[in-house]
């Protein structure tokens, strides 16, 4: 009758979020409700599952608040300067291959600023995994316009409303030539994993678009509600105008962005051949 | 009169009617029941067919459409010299045919009082909503009656695995005809007849084991009200699977919350509320079945979820 339980925790919880963090750092310095959050601790997971050594994984940041993401991971991290972390990354992963580099940058850092280098890092297919969080304005700033901010928002520098067209980041990255491009909501956590985990597991240059929120200045200015509701309003609310694409007539996720693995190439990677041409020289069988 | 017996007919009238529409002023009503995909509108087509072809006035209605692939499916059959109103009213219906178990439970009740026989597959679809309930180790929402608990309830009854018995002919969607060859032992139509309509609107590759499961349906009807033993898979009780009690503890660190609201909104079990610190809480502790939203969507990692083993010691 009196039945004796013993509770046990159990200490082989497959995923713990805090092994990978600085937590001297935390609480992190982002607005609450921020999908940089969310999309960081995908990036983890993805880390984990793939298991990367923590001492033979290099994150580079740029400058913005997807800058500063990279900052609560423990591992190498580099921040560096706005809009050249794929140069950096470039020059590290050149010098040091046994690294696993990630890039983590965001729209305005990628496109705008760092426009040139992502389409050459594209173009060279080096094995990097750039993870471009796109949360459409220029948030740590104080809310500019970004490239990839839609028509009709309101910004600090746009007060009657945006008429530029955005920028798909996606496709730039498929034309430049990189082998692996992605795209993903952050509510949909596990399936973002996964693509992470895919993208760093490609070799080559991987590039990831996380869907992110900017909930504070982008979601606040532009009335797009609170924090949980822009999260759900991932699924409903993309623009599929904005961004070119034709596939609106789907049954279950009417109106919504194409997501998943769009390239998955074969391209060589650059960092391989160019390794190769110099052995090539020192044997002197090239000239 | 009904006599109770081990195997699954449950109940067997020793002097079983023939449904003629012969001479009769009331129509015959037959209602088929079922989940979609399993071929209820097929059975009532070729029932109305078979009655059309023999020169009687048929009215069938249905439901279906947004029912497929998995809802209810019903169809009404009524037939006879004179067919008035194409629904049969509760407590009118001859024959109930039941593709599914629990489905043919709920429509008992349209049975006529005395004299209606229940024909039922025992095959059972448990439906998404009956899995509500997301606690590990929870109970489904399925019906736990057994032939046994029918058979006070209705006159004649037939409780037959006809999936299984199908699946062994060779076509598991052959079930539906089984039930056909059941159904055609409580009507005076020529057997010639049906076997004939049935080839004629099958695809034409199952002509063969749909003829096949016919005969199996009408022999095993014919066995057990002549008391024989006959060959059929046995009612299975429906069993809840052993669970390992896994509880989960969540764990809120609160100097880490900023209060984005997300966890509150997007719990699917609303056990967590922002406290008057605007930090999460975990208000219901009971409710919470570990399902990780609140953890993976939480953009400041504050929340954790723990599984807790509870062994029991003997």
């Amino acid at each position: 009758m009196n039945k004796q339980v013993a509770i046990k925790a159990e200490t082989s919880k497959d995923f713990e979020i805090r092994d990978y963090l600085r937590l001297d750092q935390f609480p992190h310095f982002m607005c609450p409700g921020c999908g940089h959050g969310i999309a960081l601790r995908a990036l983890l997971w993805a880390i984990h599952e793939q298991g990367i050594d923590k001492n033979k994984l290099a994150i580079v940041s740029g400058i913005g608040c997807s800058g500063r993401v990279g900052t609560y991971i423990d591992a190498n991290t580099y921040h560096t300067t706005h809009g050249r972390p794929l140069a950096f990354a470039t020059g590290l992963k050149m010098a040091r291959p046994d690294l696993h580099v990630v890039v983590i940058t965001g729209d305005g850092d990628c496109l705008a600023i760092g426009g040139n280098h992502l389409i050459h890092a594209a173009r060279r297919n080096l094995d990097i995994t750039c993870l471009m969080l796109n949360n459409e304005i220029y948030g740590m700033t104080g809310g500019q316009v970004s490239p990839t901010t839609p028509h009709d928002r309101y910004t600090t520098t746009t007060p009657a409303g945006n008429v530029e067209p955005v920028f798909d980041a996606s496709r730039l990255a498929e034309a430049a030539g990189a082998g692996f491009v992605g795209r993903e909501l952050t509510i949909h956590l596990p399936r973002l994993r996964d693509l992470i985990s895919e993208g760093l597991e490609y070799k080559g240059f991987s590039f990831i678009e996380v869907m992110s929120d900017c909930t504070e200045i982008n979601g606040r200015k532009n009335d797009l509600g609170s924090s949980a509701e822009m999260v759900l309003g991932q699924t409903r609310a993309m623009r599929p105008n904005e961004y070119d694409n034709n596939v609106v007539d789907q049954p279950f996720r009417p109106n919504s962005m194409d997501m998943g693995v769009f390239v998955r190439s074969d391209r060589p990677e650059y960092g391989a051949t160019y390794r190769a041409m110099v052995d090539q020289i020192s044997k002197g069988q090239k000239s | 009169m009904a006599k109770a017996k081990k195997d699954n007919s449950i109940a067997v009238l020793t002097d079983p009617p023939k449904l003629d529409p012969k001479g009769m002023k009331e129509p015959i009503n037959v209602l088929i029941v079922g989940v979609g995909g399993q071929g209820v509108i097929m059975v009532s087509k070729v029932l109305a067919q078979i009655c059309q072809n023999l020169g009687y006035q048929v009215k069938q209605s249905e439901v279906h459409g947004m029912a497929k692939r998995g809802g209810v499916v019903f169809s009404h059959v009524r037939f006879g010299n004179n067919v008035w109103s194409p629904t049969i009213p509760m407590g009118k219906a001859d024959v109930l045919i039941a593709l599914e178990w629990a489905e043919g439970l709920r429509w008992m009740n349209y049975l006529r009082p005395g004299t209606g026989i229940f024909i039922a597959d025992t095959k059972r679809i448990v439906p998404p909503f009956a899995c509500r309930s997301r606690i590990l180790g929870a109970d489904i929402g399925y019906s736990r009656d057994t032939p046994d608990d029918v058979r006070e309830k209705v006159a004649e009854a037939f409780a037959l695995d006809a999936t299984e018995m199908a699946t062994k002919a060779g076509n598991e969607r052959a079930a539906n005809t089984l039930l056909l060859g059941a159904l055609s032992t409580t009507l005076t139509f020529p057997v010639e007849e049906w076997k004939k309509t049935i080839a004629k609107m099958v695809p034409p590759k199952t002509v063969e084991v749909n003829l096949a499961v016919f005969d199996q349906g009408q022999y095993w009807i014919d066995g057990s009200r002549k008391g024989e033993p006959v060959e059929g898979a046995a009612f299975v009780p429906l069993v809840q699977p052993e669970i390992n009690s896994v509880r989960t503890t969540l764990e809120i660190t609160d100097e880490w919350c900023k209060g984005c609201d997300i966890c509150v909104k997007m719990c699917p079990e609303r056990c967590l509320i922002l406290n008057k610190d605007q930090v999460a809480e975990l208000a219901e502790p009971d409710k919470c079945t570990g399902c990780h939203i609140c953890e993976w969507l939480c953009p400041d990692f504050a929340i954790s979820i723990n599984p807790i083993i509870q062994e029991a010691v003997a």
